[in-house]
């Protein structure tokens, strides 16, 4: 089969079996579909539902309370009251709102499902590879199933960065589960714990941190791969460099470069610091 | 307070000085991309003047002789699937890109590695800029690469090579750290010459680490270069952005399976050369 006939019977296929998918299983993408874009929705109408101030206060505060240092709050605010001067407000807001979603979509299929790697060595060796593979391809072609089946709009940008945040917080969870110390597992069983317990008050307070690590480095994903969703009319930041680039907006390009560093710097110290106060809870409940 | 009082533009600022960096020095930056072109070329004329099935023979026989049979089956199958699919030169393409950043990336990462292996204090300086290097999107690469050197294959390999530092250069400092004090002052002890030292007895220890640097750093490349197809770099990333814009997707899947290719069989290489290394250490 020469090159040009592969190329036209591939297409074909990948056509009618879309066309079949879309026409079968309407109900099940227009389903997910709406589910991920109420989801994102609340959490962006939350942030810009609140006047902006009281949003760069609390992220202050917050800040404050999780690295205990005056000068980062500041940074964190000042940051913050950049976006808002550059008219770049609800756009910052709508890339949180999307990282956010998918960062917690991917923790809530990632931390169990890496429990039961933890847990299981079997499933471990059938997801390892899979996960390996899913961080070997260039994140960019996630978005190609994703646009394929859901169509333009913030949809297709949560699942994409999804498939991208959860490997991390799988492989971090599983570790953690796994690297829990052999005498402690012994000491409960010895004091008659229940399967429940042990797993409760043992074996998840030392996962603890790697799971931690997990969030953040999947937090991080998140922000790689929301940005490059621009190109599928995610919204946000993204979309604004997408299209300044396009139109070598030099003044636009730049100033929502400096939204997305000023954003990413904030959430990842402030997730490094999180994952910091977990380790030091873990160790003085020792 | 609304918001629409407060009005400061960083973009407004800097776009007449990126203007007068356009005009002034554009003598240089013709320069730059002159240069980056025609090494490109050269290495894209290279992978395409060979045919095909030559080249699918060639990188089959030396995957066979530096790793192993399977790193070989492998190749042929990848690469078949890049010449079955239609997308022969565009994976070419990607493949003189991905190369051209990584040798440029290796060459600037490599010695200031190495350099911050030995000075602490550059190792404390370069620290948190690698942090925030490795924090920041990979999109915002692309920016700065394109305001000056507008859309094409230049801005791309721009990008890619700063992607590809830090991890190069992270790795390069951890394995030249790794390298066991007995050994250097075994070196030493010998009356060996510093440059003696670096290349018999450091470079050895601190390859494995070394070799996981490079196969991090092409990985990265990768990413970046097929993102780059945003920005018109051509290769495999142009094809799924066609393919995801105009919703053409047998066009973007198609391509998507090749970059699958391309990955894979990149990161096997590179990874079975350093288990090829360690198992013929071993012996």
């Amino acid at each position: 089969m020469s090159p040009v006939e592969f190329a036209a019977a591939f297409d074909e296929f990948v056509d009618a079996r879309l066309e079949w998918l879309s026409d079968n299983g309407a109900w099940f993408f227009d389903g997910l579909n709406d589910v991920l874009h109420a989801g994102y929705q609340a959490i962006y109408n939350g942030l810009t539902w609140l006047p902006f101030w009281a949003v760069i206060l609390a992220f202050g505060l917050l800040g404050w309370r999780l690295t205990a240092s005056w000068r980062f709050a500041l940074g964190t605010m000042l940051g913050l009251v950049l976006c808002v001067a550059m008219g770049l407000w609800p756009q910052t807001m709508s890339t949180l709102a999307l990282v956010l979603s998918a960062t917690s979509m991917a923790l809530i299929i990632g931390i169990p499902l890496g429990v039961a790697a933890g847990l299981m060595p079997s499933l471990d060796r059938v997801s390892e590879p899979v996960l390996d593979l899913i961080q070997t391809l260039p994140p960019y072609i996630y978005l190609l199933p994703a646009i394929a089946l859901l169509g333009y709009g913030p949809g297709t940008a949560l699942v994409a960065t999804f498939i991208v945040a959860v490997p991390p917080v799988v492989r971090l969870t599983s570790l953690g589960i796994r690297m829990t110390p052999k005498v402690f597992i012994e000491l409960g069983q010895a004091t008659g714990t229940t399967g429940w317990q042990q797993f409760f008050k043992i074996r998840l307070p030392f996962a603890l941190p790697s799971i931690m690590a997990g969030v953040n480095q999947g937090l991080m994903m998140a922000f790689g791969m929301v940005v490059i969703a621009g190109i599928v009319g995610s919204g946000g930041l993204g979309e604004v460099i997408y299209g300044a680039i396009r139109t070598l907006d030099i003044a636009m390009s730049i100033n929502a470069a400096i939204a997305i560093v000023i954003l990413t710097l904030i959430l990842d110290r402030m997730a490094q610091s999180a994952t910091r106060l977990g380790r030091r809870a873990v160790h003085e409940s020792r | 307070m609304n918001p629409a009082d407060i009005k400061f533009s960083p973009g407004a600022w800097l776009a007449p000085s990126v203007d007068w960096l356009n005009a002034n020095l554009h003598g240089l930056f013709a320069l730059i991309s002159r240069f980056i072109e025609s090494v490109l070329g050269g290495i894209e004329g290279v992978l395409l003047v060979i045919p095909p099935y030559g080249m699918i023979a060639l990188v089959a026989v030396a995957a066979f002789f530096l790793v192993n049979l399977r790193a070989a089956i492998l190749a042929v199958v990848m690469l078949g699937f890049c010449l079955l699919s239609g997308f022969w030169v565009a994976s070419m393409q990607t493949i003189a890109l991905v190369t051209v950043a990584v040798l440029i990336s290796v060459a600037v990462a490599f010695p200031i590695g190495v350099a911050a292996s030995r000075i602490k204090r550059l190792d404390a300086v370069l620290s948190p800029i690698l942090n925030v290097m490795q924090t920041v999107p990979p999109w915002v690469y692309l920016i700065p690469a394109v305001m000056v050197f507008s859309l094409g294959k230049v801005p791309a390999i721009l990008a890619t090579i700063i992607y590809g530092i830090p991890p190069m250069l992270r790795l390069t400092t951890l394995a030249f750290n790794q390298v066991p004090r007995d050994l250097l002052e075994l070196g030493r002890a010998l009356g060996a010459a510093p440059r003696a030292i670096l290349l018999k007895i450091e470079l050895p220890a601190a390859m494995p680490t070394l070799l996981v640097g490079l196969n991090q750093c092409i990985l990265l490349s990768l990413a970046m270069v097929v993102l780059a197809g945003l920005v018109g770099a051509g290769g495999l990333g142009a094809e799924v952005t066609r393919g995801l814009t105009r919703m053409e997707m047998g066009l973007g899947l198609r391509a998507g399976l090749a970059i699958v290719a391309v990955a894979l069989l990149l990161d096997r290489l590179s990874r079975g050369a350093l288990q090829g290394r360690r198992i013929r250490a071993a012996t």
